[in-house]
Parts: structure tokens; C-alpha cells; sequence
């Protein structure tokens, strides 16, 4: 279906940029105008990718960091798809949580993050469930814009043929609302990642964003910047992840991808 | 998102006062330190107010925010929308924006750090980079959104390049423009207080931190309390601005 053309002449376009990039940083670096700590060469950088590629260590670090930003997503996936279409459906539970969650919608919930500390340990407890509380939010949200535009001829048709109210949340509501499940997954998903990276840089021992810290307390800029390279593949790959999966789930509605060009 | 038909918003308050009440009612037993009721916390604010430990911190606090916000946010508008209608600008910017879009932009904070020191301005530069993306993105959809009926008649009317921007694509990327804004007003909070969390010497999340170290739980709290307040009223603020601009477009969801 898609033409090849524009999708070469487009990857082209990527490489080209991309290599651009690589180009002046490595001028920048070379030139000696900078500090070797501020600009690194891209060679070093590229060094240490393959050190923290190959290290058990290191790819244990990435491991907690995407561990618990997938682990607190997943709670809020789940609780917030169930949340929504409640909300969705019937009026009573809109009007019953709807103004909470609208209420507090746009405060910052990082803010919680020491009281999370004292409560539930400094260790991977209170970052998941932080993750899960910014993370809820979006979906509930727009799990619940979805539910409410269900079109009422499936529902009455569904109904008309003898389905239970089950059968209905489950057969028709449910698939109807997908799209919208997913476009509030597609936000919380970069949230959850911003929320592990950050929970990681305020406090803890292990983990990508920890990683980042220490790399930059001790001075190595080249393992910093390849840790950061690190984190924003991995931000970008789970978020391909997402759309594959949801151009699977959703067959019959293709995502105009921001990507699909 | 108000208006529920049915049984209103008192309900929903109802809900909100009944917590509060069980938290109070609950710290009649026995509990630890850093835990405490809302009447605490109230006097506390209060008391933070009036000996003014509170209000530096939240001006320091909004002089990153604020600047941080409108820098970003008005690139992303600006940009998205002439990428929304140039297609050379297009294929420039909006292959590098997308892919980076789902990169957590807090990872540029050291990057950032180390290149223009800790002060000020590498939090604001942050707190800018991650707003550009969100109003770049709705002010591109919005902008090509545009329907091409308009356009036509616009052009067929004899308007110039320049009026049909100014006339007919920026109203109707207006609403998707806005629910940018909203967005990364939220991240510009949420990156406020991370950052200032992880360095800094003024600010409500420094606040925050310090008296969490310290354990000044009654301070932890004010200072919480704050942050909750300013992300609240500058939300408020937006839908206030939004209702007045967009009062054409009776809105279907406020």
C-alpha cells in the first residue's frame, strides 16, 4: 500500500540529519574549543555505549528503570481502563470520582514523592506507585471521553439481540473505546519514563537515572551522555512498542502515526 | 469536565469533603510523625505564610516556571503552526520533533547543567524544551487540520498568504492549541519541582526537599500544599483565558 519512494526518501532524510548531527558534534569536540568534559567525541561516547551494552551491571541498571516504570504503567493501565469505562458508562460514577479527578488533575503529583518515600520506602515501592498515580490520570481521563461517545445504535442494537450488560461492556463498550484507551496510554507511557528518570535522579541507588547522576558527579560526560542516549532509545522503542501493539488490538483503525510519514 | 447531568458536581464535592473528614478523623489514633491531618496543615499554611518562609520560594519557583512555560510553549505554537502549513518547513522539523517526542526530556537537565551551569537557566531551558513539544505537535495537527474549504474561499475571496494564516488557520488550530498549552503547562509544573528537587537553593521543590531532610514535616506539607495550589490556579487560569477566546466555539467540553 505505502509507496516505497517516499518512505526511502524519507529514512534518507533521517540518516542525513542524523549524521549531520554526528558531524558538528564531532567537529565541536575535535576543534578544542570545549573542554573534552563538556563536549565529549562521539568515539568515547560510542565507547561507553558499548561498555554499558556488554556490562551485566549496567544492563541490570536498565532493567530496574524499565521495570518500574512498565510495572507502575501497568497498575494504572489497569485500574485506570476499568476506572474510565465506569466512568464512561454510568453517570453516577462520573459524578462520584469525576470531580476528583478533574480537581487534581493538574497538580503535580511529583510533589508527593517524599511523603511516598516516608510511607511506602525509599526503595522501588514509592516510585512505582508515584508512577501509577501521574500515570492513572491521562488514562482514566480519556478512557472516559471514549466510553462516553460510544455510538448508542451498537449499544441498542447489542441490547436488541439479548446481551447481557456484561456482555455489552465487554463486547461492545470495551473494543469501541480501545482507540481512546490507547491514545491515553500512548501520554502516559513518556510520562511513566519522565517519572522513573526523575525518581531515580532524587533518590536511589540503582537505575538508569541514578546512573546519570553519578555519572555526572564523577565527571564522566561520555557515560553520562550514553546513558542519556540509552534512556531516550529506550523512551522511544516502548512507545513504538505501544503503537504496534495497538495497530494489532485496534485492526480496524490504523493509527496515523506521528511517525507514519 | 463539568457538568455531569445527572446528579451534578455536589456529589463529587461530597466525595472530596468526606475524605477530608476521615483523614481528620483518623488522626485521632495513633500515627507517626510525618503523617498529619488537614486542620494541621492549615494552621501550619497559614503560619508559613505569615512569617514569610513560604513566599520566596514560591517567587523563585514561578521566575523558572514562568518563563520557562511561555518560551517553550510559544516556540512550539509558532513553529508547529508555520510547519503545519509549510511543507519544506515541515519535512525539516517535524521528523526531529516526533522522534523525540517520546525521549523524557529530564534527561537534558545534566546535559544542560554542565553546559550553562546550575543556576537558573538550565532549569528554565528544561522546563522550555519539554513545553515546546507538546504545543508543537497540537499547533501542527491543528494547523493541518484546517479545513480546505476554508482555505479555498479565503483565497477565492482575494485574502493574501498572510491574512489566511492569520485569518483562517490560527482560529481553527486555536482549540487544539490550547489543549497544548494545558498539557504542557502541567509538565512545565512537574519539571519545575523535579528540578528543583534535584538542585537547587530556593524554590518550593528545594522547600520540599529541605524540610523533608530536615524533618519539618509541617513545612514538607505547606510547601506541598503550595505546589498543589500554584499547578491548580494555573490551570484555572488557562480555562479562564480559553473560555474567553474560544467563546465562539461553544464549547462541548469545558
Amino acid at each position: 500500500m505505502s509507496a516505497r519512494w517516499p518512505d526511502l526518501a524519507s529514512a534518507f532524510r533521517r540518516v542525513a540529519l542524523l549524521a549531520v548531527g554526528v558531524l558538528v558534534w564531532e567537529t565541536a569536540a575535535r576543534s578544542g574549543l570545549f573542554s573534552p568534559l563538556i563536549v565529549p567525541s562521539v568515539t568515547r561516547i560510542g565507547y561507553q555505549l558499548l561498555l554499558l551494552a556488554t556490562q551485566p551491571e549496567s544492563l541490570m541498571e536498565a532493567w530496574y528503570s524499565v521495570a518500574r516504570g512498565l510495572g507502575g504503567f501497568a497498575l494504572a493501565a489497569m485500574v485506570g481502563v476499568a476506572l474510565g469505562v465506569l466512568m464512561g458508562r454510568s453517570a453516577l460514577a462520573a459524578a462520584f470520582f469525576g470531580p476528583i479527578f478533574s480537581g487534581t488533575y493538574p497538580i503535580p503529583k511529583i510533589a508527593l514523592f517524599p511523603i511516598f518515600i516516608y510511607l511506602f520506602g525509599i526503595g522501588s515501592l514509592s516510585k512505582v506507585l508515584l508512577i501509577f498515580l501521574e500515570c492513572l490520570y491521562p488514562i482514566v481521563l480519556t478512557t472516559q471521553a471514549g466510553g462516553r461517545a460510544v455510538h448508542r445504535v451498537l449499544l441498542w442494537s447489542a441490547a436488541n439481540m439479548g446481551a447481557s450488560r456484561g456482555r455489552i461492556v465487554w463486547k461492545v463498550v470495551v473494543p469501541a473505546t480501545a482507540p481512546f484507551i490507547f491514545a491515553g496510554c500512548r501520554i502516559a507511557l513518556p510520562i511513566a519514563m519522565i517519572v522513573v528518570i526523575i525518581t531515580e535522579m532524587i533518590s536511589s541507588a540503582d537505575g538508569l537515572g541514578y546512573l546519570v547522576m553519578y555519572s555526572l558527579a564523577s565527571f564522566k560526560t561520555d557515560r553520562m551522555l550514553a546513558v542519556v542516549i540509552v534512556i531516550a532509545l529506550l523512551g522511544v522503542a516502548l512507545d513504538r512498542l505501544l503503537v504496534r501493539l495497538r495497530n494489532r488490538l485496534v485492526f480496524w483503525e490504523r493509527l496515523e502515526s506521528y511517525y507514519a510519514e | 469536565m463539568g457538568g455531569v447531568p445527572r446528579y451534578g458536581s455536589r456529589s463529587g464535592l461530597a466525595l472530596l469533603l468526606a475524605t477530608l473528614a476521615i483523614w481528620q478523623l483518623a488522626m485521632r489514633f495513633e500515627h507517626p510523625d510525618f503523617v498529619m491531618g488537614p486542620l494541621e496543615i492549615a494552621r501550619h499554611f497559614g503560619e508559613a505564610l505569615r512569617s514569610g518562609e513560604l513566599l520566596p520560594h514560591i517567587g523563585a519557583s514561578l521566575a523558572r516556571s514562568v518563563p520557562g512555560f511561555v518560551v517553550g510553549s510559544l516556540a512550539g505554537v509558532v513553529l508547529g503552526l508555520l510547519a503545519g502549513v509549510s511543507r519544506s518547513l515541515d519535512q525539516l522539523l517535524s521528523p526531529v520533533v516526533f522522534l523525540t517526542y517520546p525521549v523524557p526530556k529530564i534527561v537534558f537537565l545534566p546535559i544542560v547543567m554542565l553546559w550553562v551551569g546550575i543556576g537558573d537557566v538550565s532549569k528554565i531551558a528544561v522546563i522550555a524544551l519539554a513545553c515546546f513539544y507538546p504545543c508543537f505537535i497540537n499547533a501542527y495537527y491543528g494547523a493541518r487540520g484546517t479545513s480546505t474549504i476554508m482555505v479555498w474561499s479565503g483565497l477565492s475571496m482575494g485574502a493574501r498568504r498572510s491574512q489566511i494564516l492569520r485569518k483562517v488557520v490560527v482560529p481553527s488550530a486555536l482549540p487544539l492549541v490550547f489543549a497544548g498549552l494545558r498539557v504542557s503547562l502541567a509538565l512545565s509544573f512537574i519539571l519545575l519541582f523535579s528540578t528543583e528537587m534535584i538542585n537547587a537553593r530556593s524554590g518550593l521543590g528545594f522547600l520540599i526537599r529541605q524540610s523533608e531532610s530536615s524533618l519539618r514535616f509541617d513545612l514538607m506539607y505547606v510547601a506541598i500544599g503550595a505546589v498543589a495550589a500554584l499547578g491548580y490556579a494555573g490551570d484555572q487560569l488557562l480555562l479562564v483565558i480559553r473560555r474567553r477566546v474560544l467563546a465562539w466555539q461553544e464549547a462541548t467540553s469545558r
